[in-house]
Formats: structure tokens, sequence, C-alpha cells
């Protein structure tokens, strides 16, 4: 999963499952989860993010559908799309909601002019 | 957490670059926008409603309203898309096309224009919370209209309650009448 981390890349947040990082050059949020690598912007990320959050779990535990099985995800501005299972949302969901607490860490630092490291 | 603060202070705040607005109050506006539309469907639904059953004047002042509601929500609107955030078109949900009655009517009025104050309120808070003082600007704009709704839908429930019923052509010239000129802060 990481084999070759561009030197660009920083990481913002990681779980046992996936990570995800920041290109400041190209200005990207890069997930990489499971064996997938999806490039988004800030605003891609959000939107991404927000439809993570609001798939109905619960329908999907209760759910004796076989529809209800997996939750297919379309990517922002892409052809491509998720197909994931429940414990692969619970699991994407730790990653995203990680990767948007330091999202917010590091413009609450920036807002107040606050350095980390001075 | 996995993270070092070398990493997280140098890096950029790519958010921020696209735009000043921060996600929760950019869902709150958006929020405002639908609500503002679907005041404007259902002040339609009260022209209509006035139309159809003779009350020509307050048809008149309702259809007015509908089309300042819709000015709200596009200010919003273009607020949003000014500042580098996104505007979504909402949705707007069916509403109720019956009245039982013109008291009925202003009744709902003034019910749909306290609910806009309150939520109005409430995004201010979020602007506060957020340190948002430009939406928060913005949004001072919009509690100066709200204390004017308020005003002129209970006026209009007062003229109601005064007029004696039989005089309904002078009550319906009565009512659409009403202006509120005397805003303290303006
Ligand atoms: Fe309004
Ligand atoms: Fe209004």
């Amino acid at each position: 999963m990481t084999g070759n981390v561009p030197v660009t890349y920083q990481e913002v947040f990681r779980t046992e499952r996936g990570v995800v990082y920041q290109c400041d050059v190209s200005n990207r949020l890069i997930l990489e989860f499971w064996d997938t690598h999806t490039q988004f912007s800030a605003r891609d990320f959000a939107q991404f993010r927000r439809m993570v959050e609001t798939v109905d779990i619960r329908q999907m535990a209760l759910s004796t559908d076989a529809a209800d099985d997996v939750e297919i995800l379309a990517l922002p501005r892409s052809e491509r799309c998720y197909v994931l299972t429940l414990c692969e949302i619970v699991h994407l969901r730790e990653l995203l909601n990680g990767a948007k607490l330091m999202l917010e860490l590091n413009a609450m630092l920036r807002e107040c002019g606050c350095s980390l490291t001075e | 957490m996995n993270f070092s603060p070398d990493t997280v202070n140098s890096m950029k705040d790519l958010a921020r670059l696209r735009t000043s607005v921060k996600e929760s109050v950019e869902l709150a506006l958006n929020q405002q926008i639908q609500m503002e539309m679907v005041s404007s469907s259902k002040y339609l639904a009260m022209a209509g409603w006035c139309d159809r059953n003779g009350f020509d004047h307050s048809a008149g002042f309702f259809y007015k309203q509908s089309e300042e509601e819709r000015k709200h929500a596009m200010k919003f609107f273009h607020y949003l898309c000014d500042q580098g955030a996104t505007a979504y078109s909402p949705e707007i949900p069916a509403i109720g096309q019956e009245f039982d009655s013109l008291r009925s009517v202003f009744e709902g009025a003034l019910e749909q224009e306290i609910s806009v104050t309150d939520s109005i309120n409430r995004i201010i808070s979020i602007c506060r919370r957020e340190n948002d003082y430009a939406t928060e600007e913005l949004l001072k704009w919009y509690v100066r209209e709200q204390m004017e709704e308020e005003y002129i839908a209970r006026r209009c429930l007062e003229l109601i309650d005064q007029i004696p019923a039989d005089q309904v052509y002078y009550l319906d010239k009565k009512l659409a009448s009403v202006t509120y000129d005397g805003n303290v802060f303006e």
C-alpha cells in the first residue's frame, strides 16, 4: 500500500487500513484505502467524506436484501466508484474523519498564527 | 494519533485557499437557501389561494413576498459562489395549496417568518463559533429584514381582528398596504 510515496506527499492521517496524504505541489489530497489510490481536490474530498458519513449503516446491518450488503459510492469527477461492505465503510469513516480532524487542526493553527514547532 | 508537528505546521490549508467559508457555515447557508426557497413557494401558494378566493390585494402582497423570498435565497447563493464556496440549487418539497381562511393564510405567513428568524439567529451563532465575521455581517441584513417581515405579518393579523368581517373588500385592501417604516436600525 505504501510502497513508493512521492516526496511531496505529507501524511495527514493513517489507520491500519489506509492513509490520507496531502500534496502541496498539486494541491491534492490523496486517499489510499485497501489497494486503491484516489486524488481529490479539497472540495471533492469534503464532499466524498460527507457521502461516506451519510451512508445508512444501520440499514446495511439490518437488511436481508442482497442490495444492502454493499454500498456503491461514486467518486466525484470520476468514472470510478467504491463498492464497500459495512465493515469497509466503518474503516473508511475512521480514516476520513481522522484526516478531517488533522486538516482542521492545521487550519486552526494557521488561523491563530500559532506554530507547533516554535 | 499519527502526525508529527512539523508535518502539520508546514502544510497548506487547501480548504482555506479555495474559500473563506467554513464547511459548517457553507452547510448552514445552503440549508437557509432551501428555507428561503420553501418560503417563496409557500407564499406563491398563498397568493394563488387569495387570487382564486377574491382577495386580489392580498394576492398581490403574497406574489411580491414570494419574489422577495427568492431574492433572499439568491443573495445567499451569490455570496457562497463569490466566496469560492459551493451553493446548491435546493430541492423544494410539496407544500399545501389550500387554506381554511384568510386569517389562516396570514397565520401561516407569521409562523414561517418566525422559523426563518430563528434559523438566521442559529446561523449567526455558528458564525461566531467559527469566527466568520464576513458571513455574520451579511446575516445582519437578514436580521433587519426579519424584524420587518414579522412586524408586517403581525400587523396583518391585528387588522383581521380589528376590521369587521363584513368589510371584506376594505380588509383585503388594508392588508396589502401594511408597511414597516419604523425600523429602529434604519
Ligand atoms: Fe426571507
Ligand atoms: Fe420573509
